[in-house]
């Protein structure tokens, strides 16, 4: 009996000892040879990779006013198979989210094992339907672009697509510093979804978008876009748009166009409102641009503000016989005079004396036909003939401010070098920029001296008797001396004509004239009041003067 | 003699020994178990010791990483907050709210402003 159990002792140990040696050499095996794939097997239940956002950065104005921010809103899901009163949580639903509910009840008698209800809500919705409690309701957190003033200034700030790809605007040309950089996040996580501490944790942190500083200023903005707007109601314009230009270095401080658009809904914005007509709308500024053709006549000697000509009511150049406004005949008249009366024959004389050569070299001077070179998406760069093309008559018509194209900027920037002593300067709308390695500000560019001092001097002087005591006298302000002009321009017809009975009003001026604290360029397309579109246009620039008069707190420079 | 009989004969003589002879060769062997058990107990509570303290620890750096997620969490929700009240804040400062909050309470904007001429006041002074 003894034997028998010894045996099957030996028998059990030499089993267990077999097992113990392949066990050993299992282990063995997963330890060193497969170490690798159990490993990776292991890993890959409780690791997660994850893509760390990177924050858009704000955009502010020069004052710090919040102008575009991202925020994380809360985007409400389903899942249906849980929700077991589909139709009461469906009018709970419509009710806090301000919607029909049967198109939410729709969507919880579906199939699907998850579904948005909607997203990125208003944070009051979200918690509201947080509080309802109901079992398969729940949020995840989703980013958005907000726009605090709603369309105000919609043009210069631009939008953010879907993809999150800044598009038009300072969103579409600083996209790149205002995105960021997406970091990672490749962490173990517990059946809870939580980190585990002590479990691998690769993080590359993301890079956050750099905060822009905009020189639009909030208040100008915000009553140039009124006085735009009320322009347009007035004379139930077809668009408009308006430009405010700091002229001492280049800064935009308000800048806008008409039709607009709202950047946090961009769907629902038409085409046409999309274009920012400030620095895309090329038009025939017309007697707005007779203030180039003076300086370049001034500049060279071929004229003096004293020089005088016989006002026929009509000039002839070319071949080609053009006519005063209405056909008026002003007799002996000085260059001064051309201004205030806005006389075509004058302008037309000016050219003459000028010649193709100098007025075309004094129109690229003040930087027309090309880009101004704004920090902004979407500029173009308006039409100015090469000097080959020219015909003879084209002398007459360009110094009147026919037959070429500039956009509003351009005409402000022009207006800007004649009242800063006679320096152009490229147009900007990004003061600074501050990221990680600290704040970068931008310097004021100047692209040249399109005249001498003097002469835009004495230009002043010509510019503030044209609204003292000539057609422009619409822009007077008490208290103040205003240089300016207006312009009304006939529309060019696809059949190479122009338009029967419709024209672009436009005014382009700077205040205080001896000191100028801003330009104001107001163009309004197809006015009803036709050629009476300057008044309006006009009364809209006194009134945005004033208003940055105001608020800038400049004093007067004359007795009321 | 048959076989078992031999196999009797040759069993080993049982010496029996005197009682201090037996606990003089017993007391060198149970001083050795005893060492031997106390050292293997120690080792085995040390281990276990040991264990605990490093369970303990683990168990402490998890819940302090579990704390410092929720404290995360609830930093990433205070900044969200404050984002949508800055937000917020813009939106009430607005210039154009103000001025149609203005309008709704009977504001109207004033045509003119005087300004006072700072030199003669300062002359007079």
């Amino acid at each position: 009996m003894s034997g028998l159990s010894a045996a099957r002792l030996r028998t059990l140990f030499a089993l267990f000892a077999v097992l113990t040696i392949i066990l050993s050499v299992r282990v063995a095996y997963w330890q060193t040879v497969a170490r690798g794939e159990l490993l990776a097997r292991a890993t890959g239940q409780v690791r997660s990779d994850e893509v760390l956002r990177a924050q858009r950065g704000t955009i502010r104005d020069r004052s710090g006013a919040i102008l575009a921010a991202t925020v994380q809103l809360r985007s409400v899901y389903a899942i249906p198979a849980r929700i077991k009163d589909k139709a009461a949580a469906a009018r709970s639903l419509g009710v806090l989210l301000g919607r029909d509910s049967a198109p939410i009840l729709e969507r919880l008698r579906s199939d699907a094992e998850w579904v948005f209800i909607q997203r990125r809500i208003p944070e009051a919705a979200a918690e509201a339907i947080a509080r309802l409690g109901i079992d398969g309701l729940g949020s995840i957190l989703e980013p958005k672009r907000l726009y605090p003033n709603d369309d105000l200034a919609a043009h210069v700030l631009g939008f953010v697509n879907d993809d999150g790809a800044g598009q038009g605007g300072v969103e579409g040309r600083y996209d790149a510093l205002l995105r960021g950089e997406d970091g990672t996040l490749v962490v173990e996580r517990d059946p809870a979804d939580r980190g585990i501490a002590l479990g691998l944790r690769q993080a590359v942190a993301p890079r956050d978008g750099a905060a822009l500083t905009l020189t639009i200023d909030l208040a100008v903005q915000t009553a140039a876009e009124r006085a735009l707007r009320e322009a347009i109601d007035r004379e139930r314009a077809a668009s408009g748009s308006i430009v405010v230009l700091d002229p001492r270095d280049g800064a935009v401080r308000a800048m806008a166009s008409l039709p607009t658009f709202h950047p946090a809904a961009v769907a629902t914005a038409t085409p046409e409102s999309l274009r920012s007509r400030a620095i895309a709308w090329e038009y025939e500024p017309g007697s707005t641009l007779k203030a180039i053709t003076m300086a370049a006549g001034l500049d060279t000697g071929a004229v003096t503000p004293s020089s005088w000509y016989d006002d026929k009511g009509y000039a002839d150049i070319g071949g080609r016989r053009l006519l005063n406004a209405l056909g008026r005949a002003w007799g002996p008249t000085n260059m001064t005079q051309v201004l205030e009366r806005s006389a075509n024959a004058g302008a037309v004389y000016v050219g003459s004396r000028l010649g193709a050569q100098r007025l075309y070299d004094a129109i690229g001077t003040f930087g027309l036909g090309r880009p101004t070179g704004i920090d902004l998406a979407g500029e173009v760069g308006g039409t100015v003939r090469p000097l080959a093309e020219w015909y003879p008559v084209d002398v007459g018509t360009a110094a009147f401010g026919q037959g070429l194209t500039v956009t509003p900027l351009q005409l402000a920037c022009a207006y800007a070098a004649i009242a800063n002593g006679g320096t152009l300067y490229r147009p900007y709308v990004v003061a600074s920029w501050r990221d990680a390695d600290g704040e970068h500000r931008t310097a004021p560019a100047t692209t040249g001296r399109v005249v001498s001092r003097e002469t835009a001097a004495t230009l002043r002087d010509m510019l503030v008797s044209a609204v003292d005591n000539g057609l422009a006298q619409g822009a007077r302000i008490a208290g103040f001396s205003v240089a300016g002009k207006t312009g009304t321009a006939q529309i060019p017809s696809p059949d190479g004509r122009y338009v029967d009975d419709e024209y672009i009003s436009s005014f382009a001026g700077f205040a205080p004239a001896i000191d100028p604290s801003f330009v104001v360029v107001i163009v309004l397309e197809r006015p009803a009041s036709k050629l009476l579109g300057t008044t309006t246009a006009m009364a809209a620039f006194t009134r945005v003067a004033q208003d940055t008069f105001r608020y800038a707190r400049i004093q007067p420079d004359r007795r009321p | 003699m048959t076989a078992l009989a031999f196999a009797a004969s040759r069993r080993p003589v049982r010496v029996s020994a005197t009682r201090s002879s037996r606990r003089a060769r017993r007391a060198p062997a149970a001083a050795w178990e005893i060492r031997s058990f106390a050292a293997a107990s120690a080792a085995i509570v040390s281990a276990f010791v040991l264990a605990l303290a490093y369970l303990a620890g683990s168990t402490g750096v998890s819940s302090g990483g579990y704390e410092a997620q929720r404290l995360q969490g609830q930093r990433d929700e205070l900044r969200r907050q404050n984002a949508l009240l800055e937000l917020e804040v813009a939106k009430l400062a607005a210039p154009a709210r103000i001025e149609t909050e203005a309008r709704r309470l009977g504001l109207v904007r004033l045509s003119f402003i005087p300004v006072v001429d700072a030199v003669p006041l300062a002359a007079r002074r």
